[in-house]
């Protein structure tokens, strides 16, 4: 083994151990379900929610104000007209789905913040983002509720950014050199058991939930198996969208969870000519 | 790509129907190999109809059974309830299902093959397996019972989200506020009433004055009674101008005399269309008819006497009893054994809150052969396994001929309707009369007592005829 190797596998199980003594521990952190995510989804089940609610709320953070006109005007919601407020904002998106986007642009600025790895979580939360865009797309071809698969797209992953940030500060605390594949190799192994401590403290619908904890192995799944596999595919084509020479298309198209999710060749192609579509809601969510 | 496969009986689509024609091709000794294009068998009625929509059911009953029972408490359902957490038994109801169904199967050597079918010719198919993987059948006679999705026209889009139809339903995470369902049909009826008892401020619309257009009005009656009773209204005699989600709040519909219905989520539930588009008919010489479906004889043969079409695909209603009954009889035909007169006397059961029940004839069919049929009526009020139940609000009709002997229909609204009715369907079968329910003992208290009532009351109108012809 070359001596670069030596250090690196050291160095891994030395972080490896340390976040999984955390772990056990309970040490954790995790994030809080950011306050205004948490208001506008009560708002959403509130029978008198109105715009002017919705609008006051998202006024209170004046960032996410900002970046929810940045999105309502960008062109994957194609306003009729240029949208100056966020009365305007409701007016034209909807409540639903402005509530969406307040949702997601909060998740955002909360969870996913790990300061010294901006490119890093960059990339997750674009992920995050193509996930639940394809999560929609592949609901609709098996003709089920979109809302669930956006949700469960969007927070599949949700773990990722505490893993990073708590290995990043293992790292330092440990004086242990972290690159990016290391990084990398950690994040896939423990943000599925990260991502469910969140889904519970937030308590996130069940699908949600499940979806989190099972997507990659979906045959674990007890319940909403079928949740897990349409999650499975969506952050399968995520990362194809994305990173096309980590997952390229012959590669994607093998993955059993299309044949497990009954999608046949001509479904996958289908879903593929929708990747621009896709690319357009994430860069208008790209915050 | 494989050589060919030869079978006696080659079976597309392992729903109701597919399931019994392949059962009956086995016990007939044939090799049979049956094609799903799905992962489970089943087809709609397993994963997206029947059972999904009576778990449901069921726990909205067995919510209204708690909240009756405890009036001593504030008993309410919560109002952002995951439509999950009623749906909690549906798992594990669909995975025993499967189960039961895939050793049956397995038990009567059917070959099940996993694949979307398409004829090449009228003695060939071909089969796609989920990973492209191609592989040929042939057989001396098809069955092509690939069943239906909902339909859903051009101009209402349908979007899975706040326009949904009876396949996206029931994957929403919460129960909505309020929901606007399109067609009185049996879908939009069931859904109306479960929806309406689990709380939901439902508006049920359809062109018809009624609902359930082809059961009969003293039943319907009671069901949009005990509907609206339970919050919902129906809109009949109504055309539907437009539907939009606004982009706000709401789904908008605009009916055809003006008025605006409001609601968060829509249901469509405007029938069914078969599913063809896969099987390349013209390559077998078939084609589809004006209602997109395959036209068969009583047999359920079609224009290609070799090729049998069972099931929803040939038309309402869409019934899995029905389609099971159609694949048995396509395979018995088809093996030239008896086929006997199952298909004459098939209930009709419909799974509204309270549920409905018919077979043979009701008052109006009745009306249309014999002078002066006579109507029994036995009101649940007066059956004491009702009053026990707490379901009080119940009819059974007897229909019987002129002289009040021959048995000619039953027709049953109230707790238990869909399978009281199957007592009636034996008495029709075995042609009794209507004396029979006076002369035979039935368990007391029970639902069945209702015959004995309507039959009680069908001799009293013929005493009184008797009577009023002898004065």
């Amino acid at each position: 083994m070359a001596p670069d190797t030596q250090i690196s596998t050291a160095a891994i199980e030395k972080l490896e151990q340390a976040l999984v003594k955390k772990l056990d521990a309970g040490e954790v952190e995790l994030p809080l379900l950011p306050q205004v995510a948490s208001q506008v989804m009560a708002l959403a089940a509130d029978a008198t929610a109105d715009a002017a609610k919705l609008s006051s709320l998202i006024h209170q953070d004046q960032a996410l104000a900002a970046h929810v006109l940045r999105i309502a005007n960008s062109p994957a919601y194609m306003p009729r007209s240029p949208v100056v407020s966020l009365q305007h904002a409701v007016a034209m998106l909807g409540i639903n789905l402005l509530s969406e986007i307040a949702f997601t642009a909060s998740l955002k600025n909360g969870a996913f913040q790990v300061p010294g790895h901006e490119d890093h979580v960059k990339l997750l939360w674009r992920h995050s983002l193509a996930s639940g865009a394809f999560g929609k797309e592949v609901a609709r071809m098996r003709r089920v509720n979109v809302e669930t698969a956006y949700l469960c797209g969007l927070l599949h992953g949700i773990g990722k950014p505490v893993v990073l940030r708590t290995v990043a500060n293992l790292a330092k605390d440990l004086k242990v050199p972290a690159d990016r594949a290391m990084m990398q190799q950690l994040l896939d192994g423990y943000h599925t058991r990260v991502g469910t401590l969140i889904a519970d403290k937030w308590g996130l619908p069940k699908q949600v939930a499940e979806a989190i904890a099972c997507y990659q192995e979906y045959d674990h799944a007890t319940s909403f198996r079928q949740d897990c596999l349409l999650t499975c595919v969506a952050d399968r084509l995520a990362t194809h969208l994305l990173e096309p020479e980590a997952l390229p298309e012959e590669e994607l198209r093998e993955h059993p969870v299309f044949a497990d999710l009954n999608l046949y060749p001509n479904d996958i192609d289908q879903l593929l000519a929708g990747k621009e579509k896709a690319l357009a809601l994430v860069n208008a969510m790209n915050l | 790509m494989s050589a060919s496969t030869a079978f006696d009986i080659v079976i597309i689509g392992a729903g109701p129907a597919g399931q019994k024609a392949a059962i009956q091709g086995a016990k007939s000794g044939k090799r049979v190999a049956l094609l799903e294009r799905e992962r489970g068998i089943g087809g709609s009625c397993v994963y997206r109809g029947t059972i999904p929509s009576k778990t449901l059911r069921e726990s909205a009953l067995h919510l209204d059974r708690l909240r009756r029972a405890s009036a001593a408490f504030e008993f309410s359902l919560k109002p952002d309830a995951e439509i999950s957490s009623l749906l909690s038994r549906l798992e594990e109801v669909v995975q025993t299902h499967d189960t039961y169904m895939s050793k049956q199967l397995r038990r009567n050597g059917i070959s099940l093959f996993h694949g979307r079918a398409r004829f090449l010719n009228d003695r060939t198919i071909e089969m796609q397996t989920v990973d492209g993987a191609r592989q040929h059948f042939t057989a001396d006679h098809f069955v092509v019972a690939t069943g239906s999705r909902p339909r859903n026209p051009q101009e209402i889009p349908v979007d899975h989200e706040h326009i949904l139809d009876s396949d996206s339903l029931l994957s929403m995470i919460y129960l909505p506020r309020s929901l606007a369902i399109i067609g009185g049909g049996v879908i939009g009826c069931e859904y109306a009433s479960i929806f309406a008892l689990l709380g939901v401020e439902v508006t049920l619309i359809d062109r018809a004055k009624a609902p359930l257009q082809f059961m009969d009005p003293e039943l319907v009656a009671q069901f949009v009674a005990s509907f609206e009773q339970q919050g919902g209204r129906y809109l009949g005699g109504q055309s539907i101008q437009s539907v939009q989600w606004d982009g706000a709040t709401h789904v908008v519909t605009l009916l055809g005399d003006g008025r605006i219905i409001k609601s968060e989520k829509m249901l469509v539930a405007l029938g069914r269309q078969a599913n063809v588009e896969d099987l390349n008919l013209g390559a077998a010489g078939l084609e589809v008819n004006e209602k997109g479906g395959l036209s068969v004889n009583q047999f359920c043969q079609t224009v290609v006497p070799h090729i049998y079409a069972v099931g929803d695909m040939v038309g309402a209603p869409a019934l899995a009893s029905k389609a099971m009954e159609q694949g048995r009889r396509a395979v018995r035909h088809a093996l030239n054994l008896p086929i006997g007169d199952a298909a004459s006397t098939i209930p009709i059961g419909v799974y509204t809150i309270p549920e409905m029940a018919s077979i043979g004839l009701d008052e109006k069919m009745a009306g249309e052969r014999y002078r002066n049929p006579l109507v029994g009526r036995a009101k649940f009020e007066e059956v004491a396994r009702a009053q026990i139940s707490g379901a009080g609000h119940g009819l059974l009709k007897m229909i019987a001929d002129p002289n009040g002997e021959r048995l000619l229909g039953i027709q049953v609204v109230g707790d238990s309707a869909t399978e009281l009715v199957h007592i009636g369907q034996m008495a029709l079968q075995q042609g009794a009369l209507v004396e029979s329910f006076i002369d035979n003992v039935f368990n007391f208290p029970t639902y069945a007592e209702a015959y004995r009532v309507a039959a009680l009351d069908i001799l009293g109108q013929v005493a009184k005829r008797q009577t009023a012809a002898a004065a």
